[in-house]
């Protein structure tokens, strides 16, 4: 068991658990993204130890890595058009209010 | 106990400083605080994968995420009320069910790394000139589909970006 | 020893750019200005401003030099290639530029002041426009030297520069590193009419000489940037090749420095639209026109 590959992956499980609760308990949409972003951060983590240490020899891994980095991206990119969108509607982005399709 | 390199003391330090960013990123009021401590988080993660000598995919990590995380502090001053932190602002909701699944996704994904039997642990990484060339040729060649599908999601994506972002036209009544 | 003869290569060059601009600003050639300059500097008062952020205020100077120092770091200046010779060097330099944009972001938030804040987020703005311009030509060079490796895109140029082989590719470059930069027409964060010197303006003394020699230091390495891509790094007929890198290093920051003199300054507004509408599609059309060169 090399104590990189478990480095590297522990990390990995950190900012995933770190991303979860910022997902989960902030109110505001930018918030949450920033939770989404980190959690992604350790599938990256993980992708490139994964690469590194098990396959360094096949390039899927960096490919995989590559559509991550590209989804991460646009998910900010749309998340913040859906944000600017309602925020003219409403006047803000938080969760709290927006409530309206609930029950 | 193994022999501490200087690669795992490198892996060992960047990843500290990435969790150590990420955590920053809740802790703190002031919201350009919170967008700037993610963006070293970011670069902290890059420079990790260029420890674990992907050196391509560590400057893309750097470039990509600062120019991203920059973004959003803009959004973040845009859209909330107390950027500058000084207020006293209750800025969370469900404080006990968003821990307790930080920390069972957290656990659970350590657990997972802990205890499955990864295999033979390759000690050399092919050279970063190669690595840039066969990845090249990987994207251009085996992955063509995969490559030409993303570039044609990023181009949607900014369509619909746009679309939702513009501010909705004004309809022309008839005459 | 490599190392220590590139740093000083930078400073020396950054004293000559400051003792351009000094000439072009004031009219007259005087070589000690930039020394007389940071002696005061350093000894002038350093006025805090009210409740700043201290983190970002200390940090975005020192950040303004780093990135600098690194976008220099992998530029090869001889045939011995610069500090550290990386294999993807050429998208390298593009991540230690986008360090510029974080430190003035930290320059704008951090003095806690209206003007500088303004600054800060238009030079964001102009990031937004200048970041595919700086990018898509060097895609085009790396194409020429089928690698990313800095000292392989000097040597491709042996037979002819890429300024004739690849011209549009070189003005989008020009005008991309002028906007990283910061420099007149694009000085907008630093604007000395418009918002009273912007981002620049709340940095008094020691940390606005800081802040003065990483702009300097920016130059001299987009300078460089612009030789090693573009106008042949080292390569000459009869002087040694560091020479011949100072030479094009300072013929490309005066170009840079005086282009500004004589042109407006450009809102980040016009900018966007110049750049994304105009400066896209003639950055593709390059990549295109480059591909069908070296295929035939």
């Amino acid at each position: 068991m090399s104590p990189d590959l478990m480095i590297a992956l522990l990390t990995g499980a950190a900012l995933f658990g770190i991303g979860i609760y910022g997902a989960l308990s902030q109110t505001n949409l930018v918030m949450i993204m920033m939770g989404v972003e980190l959690m992604l951060a350790g599938a990256l983590v993980n992708l490139v130890a994964f690469w590194r240490f098990l396959h360094p020899d096949s390039y899927a891994g960096q490919m995989f890595v590559l559509i991550v980095m590209t989804v991460m991206a646009l998910e900010m990119a749309v998340g913040f058009g859906v944000a600017i969108a309602r925020f003219r509607a409403k006047g803000s982005v938080e969760m709290e209010e927006a409530q309206a399709l609930k029950g | 106990m193994t022999l501490l390199s200087l690669q795992t003391l490198f892996i060992a330090f960047f990843g500290v400083a990435g969790v150590a960013f990420g955590v920053a990123v809740f802790r703190t009021a002031s919201m350009m605080r919170s967008a700037l401590a993610l963006l070293f988080s970011q670069t902290a993660l890059g420079a990790m994968f260029l420890a674990m000598q992907a050196e391509f995919l560590g400057v893309l990590q750097i470039m990509m995420m600062a120019t991203e995380m920059s973004i959003m502090a803009i959004f973040m001053v845009m859209f909330m009320m107390d950027p500058g932190g000084l207020g006293e602002m209750e800025m969370t909701h469900q404080k006990r069910l968003s821990i307790f699944a930080g920390i069972a996704g957290a656990l659970a994904t350590a657990g997972i790394a802990l205890f499955t039997e990864w295999g033979a642990v390759s000690a050399t990484a092919p050279d970063a000139a190669l690595q840039v060339r066969e990845l090249g040729t990987e994207l251009l060649g085996r992955s063509m589909l995969i490559f030409e599908t993303a570039g044609v999601t990023i181009l949607t994506a900014m369509i619909a970006a746009t679309a939702v972002a513009m501010p909705a036209l004004a309809r022309k009544k008839p005459a | 020893m490599n190392s220590l003869m590139v740093i000083l290569f930078l400073l020396i060059g950054a004293y000559l750019v400051a003792v351009l601009e000094s000439w072009l600003t004031n009219g007259r050639l005087h070589f000690m200005a930039p020394a007389w300059s940071a002696l005061s500097l350093l000894g002038s008062e350093s006025v805090v401003p009210r409740k700043p952020d201290r983190l970002f205020f200390e940090t975005a100077p020192v950040l303004l030099l780093m990135a600098a120092l690194l976008a220099a770091a992998v530029l090869p200046l001889g045939p011995t290639g610069g500090i550290a010779d990386l294999a993807t060097g050429a998208l390298f330099i593009n991540a230690a530029l986008a360090y510029v944009l974080v430190a003035l972001l930290m320059a704008g938030w951090g003095p806690n002041g209206a003007y500088g804040l303004v600054g800060g987020w238009r030079f964001l703005g102009q990031t937004i426009a200048y970041s595919m311009l700086i990018v898509m030509p060097l895609t085009g060079v790396a194409m020429r030297a089928e690698s990313l490796l800095n000292t392989d895109i000097v040597l491709s140029q042996q037979v002819v520069w890429n300024v004739i082989y690849q011209p549009l590719g070189f003005a989008l470059f020009f005008i991309a590193s002028l906007a990283v930069s910061f420099l007149p027409p694009f000085d907008l964060p630093t604007a000395k009419g418009d918002l009273a010197g912007g981002v620049e303006a709340e940095y008094t003394g020691p940390r606005r000489g800081v802040f003065r020699l990483a702009r300097m230091v920016l130059v001299v390495s987009l300078a460089t940037a612009t030789t090693v891509f573009y106008l042949g790094g080292w390569l000459g007929p009869v002087l040694p090749p560091w020479a011949w890198s100072a030479i094009k290093i300072l013929v490309v920051a005066s170009a840079m420095l005086l282009t500004g003199h004589f042109l407006p300054r450009i809102r980040e507004a016009d900018l966007l639209a110049w750049c994304w509408k105009l400066g896209i599609p003639l950055a593709l059309l390059n990549l295109l026109v480059v591909g069908i060169v070296i295929l035939i």
